[in-house]
């Protein structure tokens, strides 16, 4: 029986889809059943990050009305080899054309077939995010370290706390800027943790690259050298329950190197 | 036995209902009880008299309660003060009890949660920016507070709020409110908000309690 886990954050924009596909292709690549279901009905991109929104033919919507068994509904993703499928939102109606209850029947019959269901939650607190909470064994609040989005995630988790899942929900804090960070312009890692009082999953350093993989239908995880995919992987390996260290906070490469020649004739 | 019986007292008469008497014995007894007092010549001169009816360890019904109202109604020289019992509902006793007690309170409280209180609230928890607390009487409050304490809901004047206030978003006693701007009250845990004679949200020490409410200051062993 797998697990269920809503990934959700209250705000928009603060990185719930690409770490939804990162996190996917993470336990995709470590060898685990995944499923990814896509909650945001009628601003659906879960399937434009993961490059397979040529091939929806059915949408979550069809199989909770009957339209469509769950199996046909599915895409496959071609890369992971029976590994990572995508259960896509619909585009042409609104978060209200589900219910509670239907999210949670199709919820309950994926879990048998998959290590992990991973629900994309679209932004805001009303009906979407009952939905997508609904059929959800644990939650990852994704926050950026900005106050704006560290209110709404504190609002996320009151909710969740008021209906509870079977596992208190773990936070994620997404586009950290090391410089920005380091001199103090930005809220650091333990100030948000402190604040939001739950478990610290994992952190996603910002980067460029995380754009431009996702603009080209392929997750930042499938380059291994990166440091935003190295954070997915971290995480992917956490809810694998492996203990793994916070990743060291340091400035990228070439500032380093450039330091470093600085330092030389500073040395003088 | 008189399942009515009249009693003089110091501040007037109480009418005394049994309680081992069933209620229609009673209604009879009263009604005897009353037609007599009625016909009784020398007591014609007296004023009206105001009745404290007392049913021992009974609750009336509000229906018991109106049909003895009506039977006493129909004799003008009598009229009814109060109607007591020596016993309250249980529900009715949790109401005073929430009403009276210090109630010990530790929990965050996020953004967008409100928490509904009775009575005299001692806050240990955490209250998260937009998050509310608000009672009907005082708060005494030992947590961290980035959100809004709201004390005497909904117009008790005399409530009071202590604690750490420089945190805060707003504090409200009653229908007054209070925005805390940046070095508007004293970083210190001593602080007391109170609505002072003008009608408007104040501050002070702890030390000043006396002057400030001393009708608080008295009930908690101040003399």
């Amino acid at each position: 029986m797998g697990k269920a886990i809503v990934i959700t954050s209250g705000k928009g924009g603060v990185g719930k889809t690409t770490t939804s596909a990162n996190i996917g292709t993470a336990l995709a690549l470590m060898g685990k059943r995944v499923c990814l279901m896509d909650l945001d009905i009628g601003l659906r991109n879960l399937d434009v990050v993961l490059g397979l929104d040529n091939r929806i033919i059915y949408d979550i919507v069809d199989v909770a009305e009957g339209r469509a068994k769950l199996p046909q509904a599915l895409v496959k993703d071609k890369r992971f080899d029976d590994k990572l499928y995508l259960l896509p939102a619909a585009q042409n109606t609104d978060k209200t054309a589900l219910q509670p209850d239907q999210v949670k029947e199709i919820v309950d019959e994926l879990k048998p077939e998959y290590d992990y269901v991973l629900i994309d939650c679209p932004a805001g607190i009303e009906q979407g995010f009952m939905n997508a909470v609904a059929g959800a064994d644990a939650a990852i609040v994704v926050t950026t370290p900005e106050i704006s989005a560290v209110r709404d995630a504190d609002r996320v988790v009151g909710l969740l706390e008021q209906h509870p899942l079977t596992e208190a929900p773990r936070l994620l804090i997404n586009r950290i800027r090391l410089n920005m960070m380091q001199d103090g312009s930005m809220m650091d890692i333990d100030e948000i943790t402190h604040h939001l009082g739950i478990e610290l999953l994992g952190i996603i350093v910002d980067d460029d690259a995380v754009i431009s993989t996702s603009n080209q239908g392929e997750p930042i995880v499938m380059q291994t050298e990166n440091q935003a995919s190295q954070g997915y992987r971290n995480v992917a390996r956490r809810l694998e329950g492996q203990t793994v260290p916070l990743m060291k906070l340091e400035p990228q490469e070439e500032d380093g190197f450039w330091h470093k020649v600085s330092s030389w004739f500073h040395r003088g | 036995m008189q399942a009515a019986v009249l009693r003089g007292t110091q501040n007037g008469y109480d009418l005394v209902l049994k309680q081992s008497a069933s209620l229609d014995q009673i209604l009879a007894d009263l009604r005897s009880l009353l037609e007599n007092l009625n016909v009784d010549p020398t007591a014609m001169e007296t004023p009206k008299v105001s009745l404290d009816v007392l049913t021992e360890d009974r609750i009336l019904t509000a229906d018991e309660k109106s049909q003895i109202e009506q039977l006493v109604g129909n004799y003008p020289r009598f009229e009814i003060h109060k109607i007591a019992a020596n016993v309250m509902t249980i529900d009715d006793a949790i109401q005073l009890r929430e009403r009276e007690n210090v109630h010990l309170l530790s929990k965050v409280i996020r953004n967008g949660q409100e928490v509904a209180m009775q009575g005299d609230v001692l806050f240990l928890g955490t209250i998260h920016e937009g998050g509310k607390l608000r009672t009907t009487g005082n708060i005494f409050c030992m947590g961290d507070v980035s959100g809004i304490l709201q004390a005497g809901y909904p117009d008790d004047e005399s409530k009071l709020i202590m604690g750490n206030l420089v945190t805060a978003q707003q504090v409200r006693i009653a229908e007054q409110f209070d925005i805390i701007e940046p070095d508007q009250v004293a970083d210190s845990s001593q602080t007391i908000a109170y609505v002072n004679d003008l009608h408007v949200l104040s501050y002070g020490k702890l030390s000043a309690l006396k002057k400030i409410n001393p009708k608080l200051y008295n009930r908690i062993g101040g003399i």
